[in-house]
């Protein structure tokens, strides 16, 4: 069976509009795929940041995959929030990026998006917080039913994403 | 006579430790805070360890702790910050960002800071894993860059595919 090594860190997020900022992120692979070692899911400490704008994670991924096909390659989708003074939580984006398929060190940068309400609720969220979430966290890195969603536009978030693939050429991909 | 096939790889790392920059109360060159010119603290510390394994999971990570003293004499963290070895052979340059826990409350914040002990990590290799960070709050403040140089031995041979050199033309050491 061909392994892939997903080895990196979460670096930070940029263009947020909040400053205290965590990220919950995880993989989702295909059937094919099994996880060897590694968490396949976790969620980055709260940073707030002195210089500049960038929140800074330095999440360690690290993950192990043996795989028997190349469908369902693993994609990473990530939930930022922001926490108050008070210790609330508030939605500041989705996103998703598929984990890149060559090997070598990769730099991501994965756009977020945040689901609007109606115009209420945008005004309770501008003043007292919360707003609308996603039910279902797969609509994140899935296409099916999001035709209903009326979105705008997040901060960005950075990942540096190292991948070791091993028994690819035996196999006969290129990659 | 048919040579054994290894079935373990080595990663042998050199480099060092080059510089830092925007450290809080960092020791600089320079002591007035004036905007337009860069505070940079060099320590051009050597790194040489060689890593033998035979799987690539845990991969190595440098996970750096920088102290210095605050206003009272009294040494505290300024930083903890880690980074994966790269894994091409080569040379590689990165720059890390450092960050210091947080606690919550106002008055722990002030009694830390006048009795000069601050929250810090009892055990630093915190800063390399990923779990049980979920309830940690940290401040985020200056940046350290690393050089390295890279070279591994049989890796090709046991099926791994480590991608291209990206060395991106890097001359000697230099400060940012």
């Amino acid at each position: 069976m061909a392994e892939v090594h997903v080895i990196g860190q979460i670096m930070g997020a940029t263009g947020f509009s909040e400053s205290s900022l965590f990220c919950k992120w995880g993989i989702h692979t295909g059937a094919a795929w099994k996880l060897l070692s590694g968490v396949r899911e976790g969620q980055t400490q709260v940073d707030t940041p002195q210089i500049g704008d960038m929140a800074y994670w330095s999440h360690p991924i690290d993950l192990h995959f043996a795989t028997k096909g190349l469908q369902g390659w693993p994609r990473l989708h990530l939930q930022v929030w922001s926490q108050d003074s008070f210790g609330r939580c508030q939605l500041a984006g989705y996103g998703f990026c598929h984990v890149p398929s060559s090997p070598g060190t990769h730099h991501l940068d994965c756009p977020t998006w945040r689901p609007l309400g109606s115009w209420r609720e945008q005004l309770a969220r501008a003043f007292v917080g919360g707003g609308p979430q996603l039910l279902h966290a797969d609509t994140i890195y899935s296409g099916a039913d999001r035709y209903r969603l009326h979105t705008a536009a997040g901060g960005t978030v950075h990942l540096e994403i190292g991948l070791l693939l091993r028994h690819f050429d035996r196999y006969g991909v290129e990659c | 006579m048919a040579a054994a096939s290894p079935s373990v790889f080595l990663l042998m790392v050199n480099g060092q430790v080059e510089s830092a920059q925007g450290l809080e109360e960092g020791i600089s060159q320079i002591t007035s805070k004036s905007q337009d010119v860069r505070r940079v603290l060099v320590w051009n510390f050597p790194i040489d360890v060689t890593f033998k394994s035979t799987n690539p999971y845990g991969w190595p990570q440098i996970v750096l702790s920088v102290y210095g003293p605050d206003v009272f004499g009294n040494d505290v963290v300024r930083g903890y910050g880690a980074v994966h070895v790269p894994f091409s052979p080569g040379r590689h340059k990165r720059t890390i960002p450092m960050f210091v826990p947080e606690s919550t409350s106002k008055l722990q914040k002030f009694t830390s800071w006048f009795m000069g002990r601050r929250p810090e990590y009892t055990d630093p290799k915190v800063v390399a894993q990923g779990e049980g960070r979920e309830v940690t709050r940290v401040r985020s403040q200056g940046f350290v860059t690393l050089l390295f140089n890279v070279v591994t031995k049989d890796m090709r041979k046991l099926g791994y595919d480590t991608g291209p050199v990206d060395t991106q033309g890097l001359q000697g050491p230099s400060l940012p």
